[in-house]
């Protein structure tokens, strides 16, 4: 039977099981990738650029191995996706809840297999995922009104984070580094004011918190190093000339002595601009464009120190945490505001010379100095870094803490295990399916410790019928171990999130019967 | 077919899944053999007796060299880990300035114990976590070992730097060369931060021309540009007021596109005075401070000295050196304790440095300037590189460089360990012995990385030409019976205490090379997978 060609050359439709089939092996493929990552053993990946200089990225960190890949499933975009999501709502988790999604699919195949509806393995998720959160909700430990114990909550957050990262070996130094500048910021999640600077060369553990602001740019020739209470004008404004802006504008004169006036009156116009800008009051002028010799040396003699080409980002960060605003004109002074510090002054960091500005208005801001062998250890431990800051600035806002270590999918895995048996017909089989794709996660964490998963997975299965157990895998020692002991801790917010982000992904992809690709753009060299 | 790419259609091909461990083991076999083909390429530049490698570049350049980090950096290396071998040298290049060569050999020694070691089927994490500890053992041992060293002991820094020398091409000059580092480095130390020196603060001007023995420190300031002689003015200027200027003597430009208007004969006249008058008038403001020396920053707007205003600045008697880079305004302001005028306006005495003598020297085909006697000088320093081919050249800046680093590192960090290998083999008794306490497969993993330290020596006699099994048996035997301090001595082919031979390294350049290695190991083991991305 001949159908018409409906689809354009090269567009191709798959069906039914086919499609259920390729989207499958897509998801599971992309999880299957990350798996190798997840936890404090966990693997980590090269990536290489195809593009231009062939760059090289070393990461743990499974949003940004997932950003990078090139992709030609639809199915496995969806993962890719429900990592971003993850990593810009709570920063942390990232692998986790790929690797979760990937397991869900790979139960659902089997039950698809048995001939199990699709819808039907859907409904029965959804009622596990509900029961698996409440099974949290009940588990959770709230420490907000003790500050001490949810300093030490916070802390122990942030070394679970990092011990999967590059920074283990100083998790100590950092986590204290990340809770100390979370806390500046009093419970607001703008990491903005944090500012993260690399520097190679020293050692992860000389990375530092400094409190104030800095600014990686030079002094000004003849100008002072060190200025106590500024007032900084922040400004974005060209310091060559005020040109003309007209093309082919052009002055006729009829003698050179003329043309020298007309130097002359430039040079005027911008000693005025320079005399306006000093007249501000201030005695720190940052501007976004070059300053050129002349006015250099106009604002050195005035004893101002003038920064000349900071970065657009240096500059909004700089007028955020000093009160201050970007002017670009200066004929109202009054209408300026400037920005105040304490202190100015040129710093070392390594070969380099930074300027700092310290005792700043704005009492959140903070700069974090990274310090590490290569830019692929600095860019990694920036990573690393982020993603603690993001799950501590998000704890902040929701304090509620679980242990770590596998200890939530355990007592998820096992309410969820305890509805499947009150769950009549044949979604009791997806319910169970649920709890073994939970159970894979801990498996996972031993197995890329080179552990016996088996071995200590049913341990830990035969610990959690305990009631009140706080049993989890201890990855260093090879067993199982108390994790409030231990101090593993993550955040409710991250568990939630992968929990739910994964069940709706898997959900999503289930449902799906049919693939339409459209003719693709011819790419050589596809993975 | 259309069909997406991941998608395994067939039940069979899921075995070609990710997760096949097999793949994960070609990875990382495939890593370690890519990286440790980079270390065998520079293990023969190690020692004293090392040899050189000759490189010539995409572009014809040809660069003879026995420093580890360059030849790394002109190698293009496109495996993914043999890229991160070449980092590796470049992060000790930073951090020490020397031992480039060794620390990328000591990586290249770890990863060759570690295939061991996972072939024997330890996972990558246990082998990386005891490399770490092992690594952070060693730097303790290697503390341990050291003799602290004074900045005033001019003599032991000399030593060290003199070491670092003896592996170069120009080995033959250490003895010039290294007193020359030390007194570079000492002379830019800051005071009130005793532990920091910034090196750029030391100014190599390399010259064609001469040998590497008349290579020379000058106290003052060396230009490699020469004086402009166009109108016959002075070449040498004593009591010199100098003046660094950032405009230019040449007839006004103005921003605004401007055009004189010409209309009859008689005006050109005018403007050709005109212009010989702006100028005059310019130079009269110069000469009224009494500045008889000028260096001027190089303009792209403009030309930053016209003849005319050359002809009349020679008449002025006044020594012109123009061209000069922005970037070294800073330079030369701080050393000349002047600052830099950017309008003639400006032009003021109080803003003039002061110099005994500026002349203008002839060296070979080339000339340079001098300016030396500064009043209040800066704390910089300039060495003037001198040879008689651009590859001597070029290798005795690199080779000055490192002691310079060498001198360096032992001012942030005051120091010394003894060289020709007697710390590494010291390190791996020491280590060896700890792994016999330690359970498990730590202590596996500590003795493999105790012996991987052995390549130091084994290399260094090799290199020299010796029996390395005998060298290094022999070494292990006086280590043991605890003459802590033998090594190798090259230039006898035997074993002496190598402190008393004043071969002797700063601690720093040690410590970095073990850890660095080491997390650079690490982090090749930590890797199962190569991901091509976008």
């Amino acid at each position: 039977m001949a159908i018409e060609r409906i689809f354009k050359d090269e567009a191709s439709e798959e069906k039914g099981e086919r499609a259920r089939m390729a989207s499958f092996v897509g998801a599971m493929a992309i999880a299957d990738l990350v798996k190798t990552t997840l936890g404090p053993k966990g693997m980590d990946k090269i990536l290489q650029s195809t593009g231009r200089g062939r760059e090289v990225t070393v990461t743990n960190d499974g949003a940004t191995i997932l950003k990078s890949l090139h992709i030609d499933n639809a199915a496995a975009k969806v993962l890719v996706d429900i990592s971003k999501v993850q990593d810009d709502e709570v920063g942390d988790g990232t692998t986790s809840v790929v690797v979760l999604a990937g397991e869900l699919l790979r139960e659902a195949e089997k039950l698809v297999a048995a001939k199990i509806h699709p819808m039907t393995i859907i409904s029965g998720y959804r009622m596990a995922a509900e029961c698996a959160r409440h099974a949290l909700l009940q588990k959770v430990v709230d420490n907000k009104e003790d500050a001490e114990t949810f300093r030490s909550d916070l802390t122990k957050i942030a070394m679970t984070t990092l011990s999967s990262k590059i920074l283990c070996q100083d998790k100590d130094h950092f986590a204290k580094l990340a809770v100390d500048a979370v806390m500046r910021l009093k419970g607001s999640t703008n990491l903005e004011s944090i500012q993260i600077i690399k520097k190679p060369g020293g050692s992860l553990k000389d990375s530092f918190l400094d409190d104030g602001f800095i600014l990686d740019k030079k002094i000004g020739i003849g100008q002072p190093k060190r200025i106590e209470n500024a007032n900084i004008l922040v400004a974005n404004t060209a310091m060559d000339t005020d040109k003309v802006k007209i093309y082919g504008a052009r002055v006729r004169v009829d003698s050179m002595s003329k043309v020298a006036e007309i130097e002359g009156a430039e040079k005027e116009k911008m000693r005025e601009k320079v005399q306006k800008i000093i007249s501000h009051g201030i005695n720190c002028f940052v501007n976004r464009q070059l300053i050129y010799n002349f006015p250099e040396e106009l604002f050195a003699d005035a004893g101002i120190l003038a920064i000349e080409h900071a970065d657009f980002d240096g500059i909004e960060r700089l007028a955020l945490v000093t009160g201050g605003e970007i002017a670009s004109t200066f004929d109202n002074p009054e209408t300026v505001k400037l920005g105040h510090c304490k202190l100015i002054e040129e710093i070392m960091i390594g070969e380099d010379k930074l300027i700092r500005f310290s005792g700043v208005q704005m009492g959140e801001a903070c700069t974090i100095v990274l310090r590490g062998a290569s830019h692929h250890v600095l860019d990694e431990a920036e990573r690393s870094l982020h993603d603690a800051l993001c799950v501590l600035s998000q704890t902040v806002n929701d304090s509620r803490v679980l242990f770590g270590g596998g200890w939530p999918e355990m007592i998820m895995a096992k309410e969820v295990d305890e509805l499947a048996r009150k769950t009549p017909g044949k979604k009791s089989h997806a319910i169970e399916a649920f709890s073994r794709a939970l159970l894979a996660i801990p498996t996972i964490i031993a197995d890329n410790a080179g552990l016996d998963s088996a071995e200590l997975v049913a341990q830990l299965r035969a610990e959690h019928h305990k009631e009140g157990c706080n049993a989890g895998i201890d990855v260093i020692s090879g067993s199982v171990g108390d994790m409030a002991e231990l101090g593993i801790s993550e955040a409710f917010k991250v568990k939630q999130a992968v929990l739910l982000s994964a069940t709706e992904a898997a959900e999503m992809i289930l449902r799906v019967d049919e693939i339409i690709t459209c003719a693709p753009r011819q790419r050589e060299n596809r993975m | 077919m259309a069909a997406p790419a991941i998608s395994m259609p067939s039940s069979s091909s899921k075995t070609e899944s990710y997760v096949d461990n097999k793949r994960k083991e070609d990875i990382r076999q495939a890593n370690i053999v890519a990286a440790r083909a980079v270390a065998d390429a520079v293990r023969t530049s190690l020692g004293p007796k090392g040899m050189d490698k000759m490189i010539s570049t995409a572009n014809g350049e040809v660069i003879i060299t026995n420093d580890g980090a360059t030849i790394l950096n002109k190698m293009e290396v496109l495996q993914p880990a043999a890229k991160m071998l070449v980092e590796l040298s470049k992060s000790q290049d930073a951090a020490a300035g020397d031992g480039t060569t060794t620390v990328v050999v000591i990586a290249g020694a770890l990863l060759k114990q570690c295939m061991s070691l996972l072939s024997a089927g330890i996972h990558p994490t246990v082998i990386s976590d005891s490399l770490h500890k092992a690594a952070n053992k060693a730097i303790d041992v290697l503390t341990a070992m050291a003799v602290p060293v004074e900045l005033s002991d001019r003599e032991s820094l000399i030593k060290s730097a003199s070491t670092s020398l003896n592996s170069k091409v120009v080995s033959q000059y250490s003895t010039l060369l290294a007193p020359m580092a030390v007194d570079a480095v000492l002379s830019v130390v800051d005071p009130s931060k005793p532990d920091l020196v910034d090196l750029r603060d030391i100014k190599i001007v390399k010259k064609l021309g001469g040998t590497v023995d008349d290579t020379e420190l000058v106290k003052g300031l060396v230009f490699d540009k020469k004086v402009s002689h166009a109108a016959g003015g002075p070449t040498r200027v004593e009591n010199a007021k100098i003046a660094v200027i950032q405009f230019q003597i040449s007839p006004p430009k103005t921003d605004i596109e401007q055009s004189i208007v010409v209309s009859d004969y008689t005006q050109m006249d005018r403007i050709l005075k005109e212009e010989r008058n702006y100028i005059l008038g310019m130079i009269k403001k110069i000469r009224a401070t009494g500045c008889n020396v000028l260096l001027i920053q190089k303009s792209i707007l403009r030309d930053a000295v016209t003849d005319l205003s050359l002809h009349y600045l020679a008449k002025a008697k006044i020594l012109v050196v123009k061209d000069v880079e922005r970037d070294d305004i800073e330079f030369i302001t701080s050393t000349l304790n002047c600052l830099p005028i950017a309008n003639i306006e400006h032009f003021r005495a109080e803003k003039l440095g002061h110099a005994d003598l500026v002349e203008e020297v002839s060296l070979g085909d080339g000339k340079i300037v001098k300016i030396t006697g500064i009043k209040d000088m800066g704390r910089t320093t300039n060495v003037l590189v001198r040879g008689s081919n651009q590859l001597v050249l070029d290798e005795a800046e690199r080779s000055l460089h490192d002691a310079l680093c060498v001198v360096r590192c032992l001012v942030s960090k005051r120091f010394l360990v003894a060289g020709g290998g007697a710390p590494e083999i010291e390190l791996s008794r020491q280590l060896g012995a700890w792994a016999k306490v330690l359970h498990g497969m730590e202590g596996y993993c500590v003795k493999s990385f105790a012996e991987a330290l052995e390549v130091i020596p084994y290399t260094l006699a090799e290199n020299a030409g010796l029996n390395p099994i005998a060298i290094v048996t022999e070494l292990r035997n006086r280590h043991a019976q605890g003459e802590v301090n033998a090594g190798i001595n090259v230039r006898k082919g035997q074993i002496t205490n190598i402190l008393e031979e004043n071969v002797v390294q700063p601690l720093l350049v040690s410590t970095s090379a073990i850890t660095l290695a080491t997390e650079c190991v690490r982090m090749i083991l930590k890797i199962d997978d190569i991901v091509t991305v976008r």
